[in-house]
């Protein structure tokens, strides 16, 4: 076992586990203050996207494309030296980590969110009019329950890729798990211990998340499954 | 008109120190995807077989890859193999940033090509046994060019988030187009927000068209009645 230790020096990393702790933590709490957001602004961008005024829809396909064909870590760029341009040194680094990568998310999530809405079909629209429902009680009552069967299963894919995100904070030094591993490595100076570290606790937060998932989609499709 | 002609001198001044990156860009990701898809063709043909071991074996190299940030990928491939004392596996930055990138994109294509795979109904391997073929010609003449047409859309979006992800590869010294914008502000420092915006246009002239092409293709195939869950 001894090659094994020479390999991997397990004390130096038991020596570090309160930062990789306060990392994990950061990494979950960054992730889910962007998921909410992303989808609540991702909400409302589908439903601009889907709006049949042409300057709105154009915005937000322009919006959508831009994000989609350039890279996160250019985005962050921009927003980490673009911001403080536009409304001073306002945000720390964290909230601009976090405003960066909830704009970067918003145009996935909005995707997703129309394909599920887009999903149910128009004679279900028409129907609840016909009966004198408003749009937005259309909406709420008719169209997003049947949509977000559909969505929740591309819904977690995007989180996991979300998680996964959050690690490009730390080239504009938000400490997070990423954070907390090159920490350990300016420190101590051992690559491997640092950054196979740092691999088994995204790896832990992955399978912790496939499981989770596969517990909501067995769940959510039972309960489909009675409702029919 | 002043804004103008002073950014115009810079996008002339910057213009063949970027174009060198977007090149590198364009090389790195278009050899990644390359071996990528080879690799991932393979394992993804290999896990539809009947090996449980393999199959394990081959679910574990996804996972790894899917699970961790491509970020923690580069690292240890660039500064944690070659602690590891083995000859080959000591990566200049350049061949670092084509071997993390081809088993990144053959993780994503590995999932792909068996999905492709298992989708083909049953009874097209049974008849294809029956009338006289081995495994592998059935999969060579039936399954396979049955298989490839679905596997188009999910493929281009693949590539897509490839390239975008070759950005990352600025962090070990690759001269791609972000590292190349990265140097011209160490040159320009008061022009970073227009640098970074010219790159991002750089990346988004080269992304779009792919992109299109994905959602062009899914489209084709919806109204062909294909199977949709494999994105």
């Amino acid at each position: 076992m001894y090659w094994l230790t020479e390999l991997f020096n397990f004390r130096i990393v038991a020596d570090y586990a309160d930062i990789f702790i306060d990392g994990i933590i950061n990494t979950v709490w960054i992730s889910l203050v962007c998921l909410v957001l992303s989808i609540f602004f991702g909400i409302f961008l589908a439903l601009m996207r889907m709006s049949s005024v042409g300057v709105i829809w154009r915005t937000a396909a322009a919006y959508i494309q831009f994000v989609r064909a350039t890279p996160l870590l250019i985005q962050i760029y921009l927003i980490y030296y673009g911001l403080p341009h536009l409304i001073g040194n306002f945000f720390n680094e964290m909230q601009t980590g976090v405003i960066a990568l909830t704009l970067h998310t918003t145009p996935f999530m909005a995707e997703i969110i129309r394909a599920g809405i887009m999903s149910v079909p128009r004679t279900q629209t028409e129907g609840a009019m016909a009966v004198g429902m408003s749009r937005p009680q259309v909406l709420y009552y008719i169209i997003l329950p049947q949509a977000i069967a559909k969505l929740i299963s591309p819904l977690l894919g995007q989180t996991v890729i979300l998680v996964k995100d959050t690690s490009l904070l730390s080239i504009i030094a938000v400490f997070e798990l990423m954070g907390a591993g090159l920490l350990m490595f300016s420190e101590t100076v051992s690559a491997t211990e640092s950054y196979v570290t740092t691999a088994i606790c995204y790896l832990i937060i992955y399978l912790l998340m496939l499981v989770a998932s596969g517990f909501i989609q067995k769940k959510l499709s039972g309960n489909l499954a009675g409702a029919q | 008109m002043d804004w103008f002609s002073e950014k115009w001198q810079i996008i002339n001044s910057l213009s063949p120190f970027l174009m060198d990156g977007l090149w590198k860009t364009f090389e790195v990701s278009s050899v990644a995807i390359m071996l990528g898809s080879i690799l991932g063709a393979i394992l993804g043909i290999i896990k539809t077989l009947d090996s449980k071991s393999l199959k394990l074996v081959i679910n574990i190299y996804v996972h790894l890859f899917r699970g961790t940030p491509y970020l923690v990928q580069i690292y240890i491939i660039y500064f944690v193999l070659p602690s590891l004392g083995i000859a080959w596996l000591q990566f200049d930055s350049y061949t670092a940033a084509i071997v993390s990138l081809s088993l990144y994109t053959a993780s994503y294509v590995t999932a792909i090509v068996a999905a492709a795979i298992d989708s083909i109904p049953a009874g097209q391997e049974e008849a294809a046994r029956s009338v006289g073929m081995t495994k592998a010609q059935a999969l060579y003449h039936v399954i396979v060019p049955q298989a490839i047409k679905l596997t188009v859309p999910p493929m281009a979006s693949i590539y897509v988030i490839v390239i975008k992800s070759t950005a990352v590869l600025s962090v070990i010294g690759v001269a791609e187009l972000t590292r190349q914008g990265e140097t011209s502000i160490l040159r320009m420092p008061g022009d970073t927000m227009f640098i970074y915006g010219l790159i991002a246009v750089l990346y988004f002239i080269y992304c779009y068209p792919v992109l299109r092409f994905a959602s062009w293709a899914e489209r084709k195939m919806k109204t062909s009645g294909s199977p949709q869950e494999l994105a």
